[in-house]
């Protein structure tokens, strides 16, 4: 493959454009960098590209990542040989997993931030506080909710920590099992609100309001109404005139420099041809496997086991929100309809089962919430029947009269469960594809069967006439949330990061998705990721890159 | 290559009523409409047979040309370069699985009767469709229960499925498609089932479709729903 000629060096490239690197190229090119940002995948017209066609959306992978092309691997244990499994899938392609996430965007706690504090070394965990704190994150919440156009009410969640702005738009209409959710909540004393939901209702910077077709969590959405970077913040970054995007470009490596510093990075072009692109500041927003991924594979004579990993710890304690839920199922000939196709995927939940309360046999907690369950191909109902009679009264009984509540799983921290290169698997451009090595922590499963009967118990006072609890027994990153493969934290040894998402060991390195997150919270994370990133780029442009160093001095005091 | 931005839109929508064969032979056909039928039976409302899921099948498995129907459901999209890769070996495996399938399933059947699969009764098919997934013919949901699950996994791509999983997958696929496909005829599993999907997917694309209706329809306030609202403004919460 020829190298093609060398294009100039720019101040900063942004390798992966999802929700975080959207957020840093606007970050960085509103303040005036010069910035390259990377993509692997296509740079699609939502107007153009997306509808509501359950088949090709759904089953057919056009935005999820073709497992030939992009597998990746999963075992259980150490000594087992991990199997190819389409493990945490986001779309690879500009915009990234916000092309079709459903959007919550709920705040993390204050608790989220100090695990170790609070409940000190758990066996076989590896809880550690993150290197700041709520507050620190609190004003970069804010700026994402309003730039993002966050619908949501303030105040209708009892446990919210401290805001400083409410939100720009009022949230959606409930649903009919959304309406059920909260009558059942009401009944039993539980504290349910509209989560705030990435999505506008109001006309909002220039956004047209609600999509109202109900296809929407992994579909893309023609309308622009749900608040993803594609159609805002890249946008906004290009507008600039400070902002280069190369869509379907394979970034191989990160190249380091004999000072030790990052001095850009190697990519495949669409064309197939091998270029250098340097610049003065790497960022890299792949995701938390393939961010570990390209580090792993990034290797040098100072770093001969991966980019920034004199620690060893890049892939490890990985983190990944099992989704569990419980479906229920009502009865046509008495009970109203619930069509659970409608809305906008969730539809009421609380944060009531969220702080850690002893006396349930486990710490941590999780947000719940009221989902749709979906289209006629794919409709969520774990044991419908697979074929005959049975199959056919399922679906013309049940459809319209089943809902389902489900969490978040607030999984550990395990530092042997990690993300490393597979031995054999290669992807379409040869190169080792991410392994997952996973088993669950006591916590978790414990956790996952309280929530999970507890959202039985919604059910039952709800009036379903039959429930379908999905318990955890392994992981299988069907959130698509990753955190934690390159934890952010105060001492070198045991973290990868420093509390800026800066390598500890690679000064002009940032890592600013979920890679930095020592714990994994129990919310759904890209509000979360976005602000840090928000955050992070904003030190990157305000002070790293004016040659000056700031560090956060942590009191760490409990709550 | 081209970008993946830029596949262009080729074809048509597929005819339901084709009696054209893209893939299968006229025996593979006769087959597959037949177990199909199983799995989604007619009864006093349409199944697989009328929803023409047979056509379905066939456009999917002739190659890479039915994969992805065009946004707005004019004609279909024309991969390139790798992505085109990708789906030719994974329809290349497909094929196999088809084939082979369809020859054990006329094994047994001829092993078992010694009649062709199609044309057994639907009792001896079911029984055949039992033998060849290895388990029960599946029993009536019931209510009343509480049937725990571990781990599910949402979605459900075919890549490496066996023969008569990808057969009721597909079958699903084909009875609630959108029509473009060439299943789903005058959306008949869309109205059996009580889904109301969109004329086109091009009213999906501009606002034309709305399920705004099947939203909860009665008056409500907030702070009704919410009793902590109340709770909050009364004490002086604003934002
Ligand atoms: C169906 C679904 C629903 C979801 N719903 C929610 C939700 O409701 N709320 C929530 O908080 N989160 C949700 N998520 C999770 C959310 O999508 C992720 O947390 C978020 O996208 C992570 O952002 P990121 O920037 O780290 O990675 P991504 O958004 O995945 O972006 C990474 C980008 O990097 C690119 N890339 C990868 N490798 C390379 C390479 N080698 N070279 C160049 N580019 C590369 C990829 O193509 C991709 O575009 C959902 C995810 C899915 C799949």
């Amino acid at each position: 493959m020829l190298n093609r000629k060398k294009p100039e060096p720019v101040d900063v490239i942004v390798v992966g454009l999802g929700a975080n690197g959207g957020t840093a190229v606007k970050v960085l090119a509103e303040a005036g960098l010069k910035v390259v940002g990377f993509d692997r995948g296509p740079w699609l017209r939502p107007l153009e590209h997306y509808s509501g066609d359950e088949l090709k959306f759904v089953n057919r992978d056009y935005m999820w990542p073709d497992p030939k092309m992009f597998p990746r691997t999963v075992r259980y244990d150490e000594n087992a040989v991990a199997e190819r499994f389409p493990f945490s899938p986001t779309p690879q392609m500009v915009g990234g997993g916000t092309n079709h996430w459903a959007g919550w965007v709920p705040r993390p706690r204050e608790s989220d931030f100090m695990m170790r504090s609070l409940h000190g070394e758990i066996e076989g965990a590896s809880l550690a506080d993150w290197p700041f704190r709520y507050e620190h994150l609190e004003p970069y919440l804010t700026k994402v909710e309003w730039a993002f156009g966050v619908s949501g009410i303030a105040g209708a969640d009892k446990y919210e920590p401290y805001r400083s702005k409410g939100y720009p738009s009022p949230p959606l209409r409930p649903t009919q099992y959304g309406k059920r959710f909260y009558d059942a909540c009401n009944k039993m004393g539980i504290n349910a609100f509209p989560i705030p939901h990435a999505m506008v209702t109001n006309k909002h910077n220039g956004r047209d309001p609600f999509n109202q077709t109900s296809f929407w969590n992994q579909y893309g959405d023609p309308s622009g109404a749900r608040s993803n970077t594609l159609t805002s913040f890249i946008p906004e970054a290009v507008a600039t005139g400070n902002l280069e995007v190369r869509a379907e470009c394979f970034v191989q490596s990160v190249k380091l420099g004999h000072d030790g510093k990052a001095t850009g990075v190697v990519y495949i072009d669409p064309d197939g041809n091998e270029v250098e692109q340097d610049a003065r500041v790497v960022i890299l927003t792949l995701g938390a496997i393939e961010s570990a991924r390209l580090m792993l594979m990034s290797k040098s004579p100072r770093f001969p086991d991966g980019l920034a990993n004199g620690s060893g710890l890049v892939g490890k304690n990985a983190t990944f929100h099992e989704y569990l839920f419980a479906v229920g199922l009502f009865d046509k000939d008495i009970d109203e309809p619930l069509n659970g196709f409608a809305g906008n995927y969730i539809s009421g939940g609380s944060l009531e089962f969220y702080e850690t309360d002893e006396n349930r046999g486990h710490i941590g907690g999780s947000i719940i919430s009221a989902s749709q369950t979906c289209h006629p191909i794919n409709w969520v109902f774990p044991g419908r029947p697979s074929w005959g009679e049975a199959l056919k009264d399922a679906d013309r009984n049940y459809y319209n009269y089943a809902m389902k509540i489900g969490l978040i799983l607030h999984d550990l921290p395990v530092e042997s469960n990690r993300v490393d290169l597979d031995p054999t698997v290669k992807d379409a451009f040869g190169r080792p594809v991410a392994r997952i090595t996973h088993s669950p922590h006591r916590n978790d499963i414990a956790m996952g069967k309280w929530q999970v009967d507890k959202n039985v118990e919604i059910l039952e006072a709800a009036g379903a006439r039959k429930t379908v609890p999905v318990y955890l027994d392994k992981m299988t990153g069907n959130t698509c949330h990753q955190h934690g493969t390159a934890r952010m934290g105060t001492d070198p040894a045991k973290s990868v990061l420093n509390e800026w998402g800066q390598a500890h060991e690679v000064d002009n390195l940032f890592v600013l998705d979920g890679s930095g997150f020592p714990t994994a919270t129990g919310v759904n994370p890209t509000l979360t990721m976005m602000a840090n990133a928000w955050r992070c780029s904003e030190y990157i442009a305000q002070v790293y890159s004016k040659g000056r160093e700031e560090r956060l001095i942590l009191s760490n005091t409990k709550r | 290559m081209t970008l993946k931005s830029e596949w262009e839109i080729v074809g048509a929508p597929v005819d339901p009523d084709t009696t054209e064969r893209l893939f299968f032979t006229d025996a593979e056909w006769d087959t597959v409409e037949a177990a199909t039928a199983r799995i989604m039976p007619t009864d006093q409302d349409p199944g697989a047979r009328e929803a023409r899921v047979v056509v379905f099948i066939d456009r999917y498995l002739s190659g890479i040309d039915y994969v992805y129907a065009a946004a707005d459901g004019s004609g279909f999209l024309k991969m390139s370069g790798k992505y085109a890769d990708a789906w030719r070996a994974r329809m290349d495996e497909m094929q196999n699985v088809y084939r082979h399938g369809l020859v054990r399933l006329d094994e047994l059947a001829h092993s078992e009767s010694g009649r062709r699969f199609a044309d057994l009764s639907d009792a001896e098919a079911d029984h055949l469709l039992e033998l060849l997934s290895g388990a029960p013919k599946p029993g009536q949901v019931t209510l009343g229960t509480k049937e725990p699950v571990t781990t599910f996994l949402q979605g459900s791509f075919d890549e490496g499925l066996d023969f008569f999983s990808a057969l009721c997958l597909h079958t699903r696929q084909g009875f609630y498609c959108d029509p473009v496909y060439g299943g789903n005829k005058e959306q008949m599993g869309w109205k059996f089932i009580g889904f109301p999907g969109p004329k086109s997917l091009k009213d999906t694309m501009d606002g034309t479709y709305s399920t705004a209706e099947y939203f909860y329809q009665g008056e409500f306030e907030w702070e009704d729903l919410i009793p902590q609202l109340k709770a909050y403004r009364d004490a002086g919460g604003t934002l």
